[in-house]
Formats: C-alpha cells, structure tokens, sequence
C-alpha cells in the first residue's frame, strides 16, 4: 500500500484503518446524515398527524445515521487489514477527473456553442481518461459521433438543440 | 374468456407498424448492449429514458422492455464465444456454455441458449397474462396503510436478495429516500434539502441519477480496470443446430429453469441475475451428469439462460400490478410511466388496458424477433465484440451526455449527472451496491405520500400499521425477512449461494 507510508508511526495504523471499505461506507453515510440534519434544521416538523416539511427528512436522517455507525463499527470490528481499498483505487483518479470535466464542459457549452463544437469538446477532454487513444482515432470517433448524434437527435427526433455556436 | 379478449386487443396494439417497430429496436438495442460487455441495462435504459418522452408512452415502454429481455439473449453470446459475461446475469453461462464453444459445439451452445430463452420467454409472458389481472385487484383494495407497509416489505426484501452487505444496502435505500425527497415538498409547498439551486426544486429526475450513477458511474469503474484481453474462440460456427442428444438433455433443464425463473422473477430483489444463478446451481445438484458441469454440460446453458429470462420477464409483474419495483430496472420503467404523468399502480390494467395488453404481447413479438436476431445473424454480433472499449466508452459518455441534457433540456442537469457519476464510482468501490439506492429514490415520494394519507386516516397514530390485518402481515414478513438474514447459519449459507 503506497498510502500512509513514510509517515509518522502513529498516522499509519490509524490510515491503514481508515481504508477499510467498510470503514469508508460507514464514514460517508454518517457524513451525509449530518449534512442532512443540519441542511433540515430549520424545516418544521409537524406533528405525526400534520407532517411539515421536515418531518420525514429528519426521521430518515437519524435512520442513515444509524446504520452509517452500524457499518462503521462492522468496519472496525473486521479483522486488521480486511479488504482494504488498494492504491490502484486512490490512484484511479484520472479517469474520475476527465470523465467529469468532458461532462462540466459539455453541459456548459453546449447551449452556447451548439452540438457540434461541444462534443468536439466532450471527446477531446473525455478521450484523455483513457491510455491508449491516438488523437487520429479520437478525431474520427468524434467525427463519426458527431454525425450519429446529428442523424438521431436533431433529424429523427427533432429536438430543439442548437447545431452551431450562436454569435 | 375475457383473457382471449384482452390478448386479442394487445396483439391490435403491438402489431401496429410503429409498436413492432419500437420493439424491434427494443431487441436489437438490447442485444447489442447484451453483446457488449461494459454496458448493461441499467445504463443504457437510463440513457433511452429521456428519448421516451417523446414517445407514445405505450411505444416507450415497448421499447424499452425489449432493451431488458433482449439484453439476456445477447449477454449469452459473449459467454459463450469469449468466456466473458455480457451481462451479470450470463455470469454462468460462461461455465459451461465456453467449454462447449472450445469443443467445437459453439453453435449448438447459442441455439440451446436463443431456444431455451424463447420459450421461457413465452411462458413467463403467459403467466403475467394470467396472473397479473388477479393481483391487480388486490392490489386496489389495498389502502394507504397497506400500501406503505407493502413498499417496506418491497424495499427489505430486494435487500436480503441481494448480494452484499444487507445493513449497507439498507442504507443506500435510505439514501435513495433522501434523494427522492430533494425538491419541492408536493403537500405543504416547502422546499427541502435544494442548497438554493433553481434547478433543484422541482427535484431531481430518475433519468438523470440513473444516468450519472449506472452510466458515467459504469464508465469511470472500467477505465480504473486493467484493461481486458479478449480471446474470441473465432472457429467458424459451422453447426448450429443441437444434436439429438443435446435436445434431449436441455430441454428438461430449460422447463426447470424457467419455472424457477418466473419464481425469482417476481420476488422483490429478484430477476435475471439471481435466477440464473439459483438455476445453474439447481441443475448442478440434480443432473446425473453432474461431473461433466464445468466441462461443457448443455443443461448448463439451457437452465440458466432460460432462468434469467423468465426471471426478467416475470420482474414485470409486480410493477405493472401493484406500482412496486423489484429491481432497479423496473424502477426506471416506473419513472418512465410517472415522465407521462401515469400513475403506477393497480389502477393501470382497468384505466390503460391498451397499454397494458399491449406491452404484453408486444413481449411475445419481441422474444420471436430475438430468436431471429440471435441465431442467423450471429456473425454480426460477433463482429461487434471486436470494438474495442476506447471507443465505446466514448460514444456511452457522448448519449450520456445528451440523453441528461434533453430530460429538461438543462445544462444544470448535466452536472448533476457527472456529480452522481463520480457518486456512483464511489458507491462500487466502497461495495455498495447502488440498485437499492434507485428502489428507495423511485418509491421515496410515494411511501411519504402514504404515510401521510395513513397518519390522516389514523389521526395521527402509528399503530394504525399493525392493526390493519393486511399492514400487520406485511410487516411482519419484512421484519422476518431481516431477523432471517441477521441468523448466523442463514447468513453463510447466503453468502455460499452468492459466492457460487
């Protein structure tokens, strides 16, 4: 595991408990709960009778945090070391980070930009999350798609997605 | 006969040129993605979603149904000639159906597969005809207290099917109820959990978090994988009818299989992948050929294949009666009725039979096209198998892309999705499996509504739920459910199923 070496003696228990799945899980459901009962403070509750706008959110709020402790402590309780996330996991993030951004950039552009330049756009930042494309065959890809899309969407269905950028 | 009726009425509905044509694009769509392993069902009827807007809600479903059952014909494809699942539920099939492909036997493989999948096709269709109906009118003297205590029993025991964790997919279902409860409070006008977003107080829509977690969630866990070697066992399919002897041996094994499969089916958590799997374990135990599993046995590809296709057939049921999905595709359907403003309920069959029989014998149709589209166009699918996933994935993340654009035709939507996606990737590698997260978003909005309506009725007290006979009793089959799966010896044996 390339996490948590070289640190101090102390942090690399602690880490090395910290990667659990379970441990994770447990940790992100309790973040989320929380998040959602502060989000809800203010919501009124209501009665059982009267339900107000917050009274299912909270309840379902406490059950999350609930079951996120749960998992936490299955988490810890595990035997040391028990499927730990491998650095392959942490080390993924160049798919995570250029999958999104084609995404961002697409869903930004292309009302401004039409169809055409924002999957130009879409492709080229999207290609980059994968090893192994040449830019000669991400043209094409993007070439082809361009055509696909414009065939299905805009001839057969007819929707109103703007084709070329607006000046 | 009233069902002879019905079914003529369907048949008027599905034969129409633009019905048998959604159909067959259901099929052919549902192969290719069955071929193709990296994208299953889920992702691309998410992507397809949006583009049922504008259709005729009927000509969507069609079509969209197609996607489901055809992808369990395609999926055994790739089992079969690449040893490598083009669906989880061809997880199986792999076993044997490869062993008999490297013996020579490809071709009476697929045909076992394609035939023993049509008639479990058509016997699970017979069966929603016939039982659907009945159920149904349970279901509409259900009341608001039932109804909720029937979406607890629902949402539990997809759980305990499911394989995994049960307290972390019980939370993910809680998670999917907060979700669903983004947006606008429908009975007291509030807005809740919107971070001050416009976008977000008409909620979140079903098409857009099944896109970003199924979709681009998809996407980013196969890049993060070592990429895979595929070796095509690319000896021409000379013979592609089974010999006498295979027809023998398979065909008791594709009845057990299917009567199984429409078991499983209809369970909550269950459908194509659990049937297969329980299939190919049942004809494992009770084969007196049962040395020769593993090395190319044909009950080993008839039991299954014909198991998850009843199974994903049969999964149909409990939606189009009682509005309840069982499995996150049948969740989408449900969101794909609510898009057209129709409620899913008991109330569909007496107030769109149109609908209703239509989709059902457009079923029929769908498994008699596949057959024709499996077995004489082999060869094109096996052509497509050599597109390597670079490619793919990118025409995946270009429909994802579109396909959340055009729900609403905002680019806040967009972004939200590649929130999800990321969300998604997360969910996979904590092993939280992110299908009961879509159950408890689609069935969220309606257990609050019914449990509203019963506090309503009760004035206010919660015991209402236990003493209503029909509550009490669902209730207590969803505590059972959880008690059995908390029991220690069940629990192994649970996890030996799954491992298997």
């Amino acid at each position: 595991m390339s996490l948590g070496e070289g640190q101090s003696n102390l942090l690399v228990p602690f880490l090395r408990v910290l990667v659990r799945r379970d441990v994770l899980a447990g940790l992100l459901f309790i973040a989320v709960a929380a998040l959602g009962l502060w989000l809800s403070r203010d919501y009124p509750i209501g009665t059982a009778l009267r339900m107000g706008t917050g009274y299912v959110p909270r309840l379902l709020c406490w059950l999350l945090l609930g079951l996120g402790v749960i998992v936490l402590v299955q988490g810890l309780r595990e035997a040391q070391d028990a499927r730990p996330l491998s650095a392959d996991d942490i080390s993924a993030l160049r798919p995570v980070i250029f999958v999104t951004a084609s995404l961002v950039i697409f869903g930004l552009s292309i009302e401004r930009l039409g169809l055409v330049v924002s999957i130009l756009l879409l492709i080229g930042v999207g290609a980059v999350a994968a090893r192994g494309l040449r830019p000669l065959e991400t043209l094409a890809a993007a070439l082809v798609l361009i055509a696909l899309s414009w065939g299905i969407f805009i001839l057969g269905l007819g929707l109103t997605i703007p084709v070329w950028p607006e000046w | 006969m009233e069902l002879l009726h019905n079914l003529a009425v369907g048949f008027g509905i599905a034969l129409t040129p633009a019905n048998l044509f959604f159909a067959l694009a259901g099929a052919l769509i549902g192969t290719l993605i069955g071929v193709l392993p990296g994208i299953g069902p889920i992702a691309t009827i998410a992507m397809l979603l949006p583009l049922t807007f504008h259709l005729e809600p009927t000509s969507g479903l069609i079509m969209l149904a197609g996607i489901f059952y055809g992808a369990q014909y395609g999926g055994s494809t790739t089992a079969i000639l690449v040893n490598l699942p083009g669906e989880t539920s061809s997880v199986v099939t792999c076993i044997d159906g490869h062993q008999m492909a490297r013996q020579g036997r490809a071709g009476a493989a697929l045909a076992v597969a394609a035939l023993g999948s049509f008639f479990a096709g058509c016997v699970s269709t017979t069966l929603i005809a016939t039982f659907a109906p009945p159920l149904a009118k349970v279901g509409q003297s259900f009341g608001a207290p039932e109804y909720f205590s029937l979406m607890v029993l629902g949402l539990i025991a997809a759980v305990v099917l499911a394989h995994g964790s049960v307290v972390k997919a019980i939370a993910m279902i809680v998670l999917g109820l907060l979700v669903g409860l983004v947006g606008t409070d429908g009975n007291t006008g509030g807005t809740r959990f919107t971070f001050g977003i416009t976008e977000l107080t008409d909620g979140i829509d079903v098409a857009t978090l099944a896109i970003g977690i199924f979709g681009i969630g998809e996407i980013i866990t196969n890049l993060t994988q070592p990429r895979e070697t595929r070796s095509l066992a690319a000896q021409k399919i000379t013979r592609l009818w089974p010999t006498r002897e295979d027809f023998e041996r398979a065909w008791p094994a594709a009845l057990r299989g299917t009567a199984l499969g429409s078991v499983l089916g209809v369970l909550p958590g269950g459908g194509a992948t659990l049937s297969a799997f329980a299939a190919y374990a049942l004809e494992k135990r009770w084969s007196k050929n049962s040395s020769q599993f593993g090395h190319g046995a044909v009950e080993g590809v008839a039991g299954p294949e014909s198991a998850n296709n009843a199974g994903a057939q049969t999964s149909f049921i409990p939606m189009l009666t009682l509005g309840i999905p069982g499995n996150a595709v049948m969740a989408l359907m449900i969101g794909a009725l609510t898009i057209h403003g129709i409620q899913p309920g008991p109330q569909i069959m007496s107030e769109r039979p149109g609908m209703f029989w239509g989709m059902i014998a457009s079923m029929w149709i769908g498994n008699l096209m596949l057959v024709i589209i499996n077995l004489p166009l082999i060869g094109i699918w096996v052509q497509l198998l050599k597109v390597p996933y670079r490619f793919l994935y990118l025409a995946i993340l270009l429909f994802c892309g579109i396909g959340v654009y055009t729900v609403s035709n905002s680019p806040a939507a967009v972004l939200l999705a590649a929130f999800f996606g990321v969300l998604g990737y997360v969910f996979t590698r904590l092993e939280c499996e992110a299908a009961p997260l879509i159950l408890g978003f689609v069935l969220g909005p309606l257990m609050e509504e019914n449990l509203r309506r019963a506090m309503r009725i009760s004035s206010g007290d919660p015991a209402i739920f236990l003493e209503r006979p029909i509550s009490l009793g669902l209730l207590i089959a969803a505590f059972a459910l959880c008690v059995l799966v908390a029991l220690p010896a069940i629990r192994s044996k649970r996890e030996e199923a799954f491992q298997e």
